[in-house]
């Protein structure tokens, strides 16, 4: 757009609007770029790693004629850049081979995990965000040093625990010496007999002592970042004149300062969740509960190589996916943040 | 008047603690020192064939005694240090240096040492065992090395001691009777080792009581703090160093080579690391080093884009270019000017990685990926603890409170180094 005042032709940018598209294009080809990044490094590791595939696939005691005949349909003994090729063109394609232990298509394993996963991730996040939000207004409403030094001080030793530590103690205090909620596993013996409801109820009870696990370290590291978002903005100027208008104090808090201070969260908590997609590696294992993360570790120590490249990679993509969504929403909030993107 | 604890007292109640309850292994490790010494001017090729990793470890720790003090006192705010009042993560802090350096005299026994399982397994703390040793068959040493051999497997245990037979109960007559469980076991007199004609019976104390294959809880925890420490001290190493190097490389070379660095740190960042490092070590098997090496290679990204961002600025700054004109070589601008100036973000970071590479060391151990059965760990710990949640609570208990602890001291000395470089933030 062009405009002449006085002879002069000053040219002014394209408005905001015009610039989001050609943003999230570059945001989205680099993300493209990672992916298929990450899936060279995963080609490059698996063939790389000592082991036989075609005697993992079918049996040990394969005879060297069989062996022979599966490894010429691998594509075994073709040069490497023909393999490369051929991995890539079916990872696009969406092909990613079968499990060699479940004996079924790769993405329909994953599928199956995945939806689990999904939901406990959401109900974590949602857990997560809810408390420390809470805890984060409570705190800073009461201007009280000491309970917010007590505080800040208990978020670091919560953020302190491993996920394991505190599963298996939760396990022991909850499980073993009160037997209040289940060991492991996601339902009852009895869960077949149960009504429709019956069956959520029971599954929830069975969440309980995950979810916690899960969500703990993240509450912490979410309380951190308001809390000090709240500080951070309460010393900045506008506040101060909004304290001078005769504003109240508590409309202040949650008109002015909690949304300017929350918008740092969302790309931290667009990476949380793409982390907790991914599969909570350890709190599945622990509690032994059908997800993403434990299909990850077992298939990776069991040596099921499609299963592990199919693993990896739902859960790049779906760290990718959120980190590109959480940029979306941080844009809607925040118009300043184009040029930070841009490079 | 109200006593505040000083840091000079913490100390002092740890070095007390150490004498007083170590003091006969002290002069132990003294006697071997002494031992190894005159094996060394009698004996070279003796002495370099028993030299192993155990007894430098001890003969460390008895060189630890003597100059750790004096160094200090060399130290020229030391008073400043020694009065300034304790904190909670200070204790733990010097508590942790303390078990890393003494971890010998601490406890003398094997942590892998077990017999006897029926005897022994699963014992709650605080409990103590009888056990009797049998007499020695061995004649009398003749050379030096031999006498040596046998000063050191007095002093350093080994896995296995064929001579020591643990008991539930004892019976004294003409024979002894050792009971145990499912087992008994009838010796003789003269198979015993005596005390005033009368067989001895020792007790063995376990102090944190003992897990699966009875060994003691209470060794395997300390010697797990050393593994930890180790294997964050190495993996931060690693990461110092690549990101460090390439950060500063790629900030001054700039062009392509810079940019591609950065894409491949941001594949990195943008993916959850710990995937990787399960996948490299399930398929090339996890030891030790592979374990320092790989947790030092996942952690570099953050290092790396510090690095490179302030090197591209400081570039441009007058001390930088004058140092440049000076032709010094590029590892001495790395050191000696770049290095300084950006002290604080990077030693932030590099607490915050330690603190990280502890987590994800005890995670791999506990899904049984990390530094391997040689050495205990506190994560391995956790995961046998967990089988036998219902009978054994302190196999849990105890390293998980080690490990939260630990990492609880770690990340308040990064909020602590960071307000010191930020002082504006709160909290």
């Amino acid at each position: 757009m062009e405009i002449a005042i006085k002879n002069k032709t000053v040219k002014i940018s394209p408005p905001a609007t015009v610039q989001t598209g050609k943003v999230l294009l570059k945001r989205f080809f680099s993300s493209i770029l990672t992916l298929f990044l990450l899936v060279s490094l995963l080609f490059i590791l698996i063939r790389l790693s000592p082991g036989d595939p075609t005697q993992k696939f079918v049996s040990a005691q394969l005879s060297p004629e069989l062996s022979q005949k599966i490894a010429e349909k691998f594509l075994l003994n073709e040069p490497l850049l023909e393999q490369y090729y051929a991995f890539l063109s079916n990872v696009i394609k969406g092909d990613l081979g079968i499990s060699y232990n479940y004996k079924l298509p790769v993405l329909r394993v994953v599928w199956d995990y995945f939806s689990f996963t999904l939901v406990f991730a959401l109900l974590s996040i949602c857990l997560q965000l809810i408390f420390s939000f809470l805890l984060a207004i409570f705190v800073s409403q009461r201007k009280n040093k000491v309970l917010s030094w007590g505080i800040s001080n208990l978020a670091l030793f919560v953020y302190s625990i491993p996920a394991f530590v505190l599963g298996v103690l939760l396990i022991y205090l909850f499980s073993v010496t009160i037997d209040v909620f289940p060991i492991s596993g996601l339902n009852s013996l009895n869960y077949d007999s149960l009504s429709f409801g019956g069956k959520i109820l029971d599954q929830l009870w069975h969440l309980i002592l995950p979810l916690i696990t899960l969500s703990a370290a993240g509450t912490a590291m979410f309380y951190k970042y308001i809390k000090e978002g709240i500080d951070n903005v309460r010393n900045q100027t506008y506040i101060l004149n909004l304290k001078a208008s005769g504003l109240k104090e508590k409309v202040i808090l949650k008109k002015h300062v909690i949304p300017n201070a929350a918008s740092p969260l969302i790309s931290v908590a667009g990476i949380e969740l793409g982390v907790l997609l991914g599969g909570a590696l350890i709190t599945e294992v622990i509690f032994s509960l059908p997800g993403m993360g434990r299909l990850t570790v077992d298939s990776i120590l069991s040596r099921d190589y499609p299963l592990i490249i199919g693993c990896v990679l739902t859960a790049g993509v779906v760290m990718i996916l959120t980190n590109f969504l959480a940029d979306i929403i941080k844009i809607k909030f925040d118009k300043r943040l184009f040029k930070g993107l841009l490079n | 008047m109200k006593i505040r604890f000083k840091v000079l007292h913490w100390i002092l109640l740890l070095a007390i603690v150490l004498l007083i309850f170590r003091h006969d292994v002290i002069f132990r490790y003294y006697a071997l020192w002494f031992g190894f010494i005159e094996l060394i001017f009698t004996d070279i090729s003796a002495a370099c064939e028993i030299f192993n990793l155990k007894l430098a470890d001890v003969i460390l720790s008895g060189i630890f005694i003597i100059v750790l003090p004096i160094l200090f006192f060399l130290c020229r705010n030391r008073w400043k240090i020694l009065k300034s009042r304790l904190n909670f993560s200070d204790a733990l802090l010097l508590l942790l240096v303390w078990i890393l350096l003494f971890a010998p005299i601490i406890t003398s026994e094997n942590p892998e040492f077990s017999k006897n399982l029926s005897v022994t397994k699963l014992l709650s703390p605080l409990s103590t065992v009888k056990f009797v040793n049998l007499a020695s068959k061995e004649s009398d040493p003749v050379t030096e090395k031999e006498k040596f051999v046998r000063q050191l497997n007095k002093t350093i245990k080994l896995p296995y001691n064929e001579r020591i037979v643990f008991a539930d109960s004892i019976m004294v007559s003409e024979n002894i009777i050792v009971y145990q469980k499912g087992n008994i076991i009838e010796l003789q007199m003269e198979d015993l080792q005596l005390k005033d004609s009368k067989p001895a019976i020792y007790n063995k104390f376990f102090l944190l009581g003992t897990d699966e294959y009875g060994r003691d809880n209470f060794a395997r925890l300390i010697y797990g703090t050393r593994i930890s420490l180790f294997v964050g001290f190495g993996a931060v190493a690693v990461s110092f160093f690549i990101g460090v190097v390439l950060g500063f490389l790629a900030g001054y070379r700039g062009g392509i080579f810079d940019t591609a660095l950065n894409r491949f740190a941001e594949l990195f960042l943008s993916f959850p690391v710990i995937y990787l490092i399960v996948l490299i070590l399930a398929l090339f098997g996890s030891s030790l080093f592979s374990v320092i090496i790989v947790l030092g290679i996942s952690g570099w990204m953050t290092l790396f884009k510090i690095v490179r961002g302030e090197v591209v600025s400081l570039k441009q700054k007058d001390f930088f270019i004058s140092a440049e004109l000076l032709r010094l070589k590029k590892s001495q601008l790395l050191t000696k000017e770049i290095l300084p100036v950006m002290l604080g973000p990077v030693v932030v970071n590099l607490v915050l990685l330690f603190s990280n590479v502890i987590l994800a060391e005890a995670a791999l151990s506990y899904l049984g990926l990390g530094t391997g059965n040689l050495y205990p760990s506190w994560g391995a710990m956790i995961n046998s603890g967990q089988e036998y949640i219902y009978k054994a609570w302190w196999m849990i208990v105890f390293p998980g409170a080690a490990l939260i602890l630990t990492l609880f001291t770690v990340n308040s000395y990064g909020r602590r180094v960071g307000k010191v470089i930020n002082p504006r933030l709160e909290g």
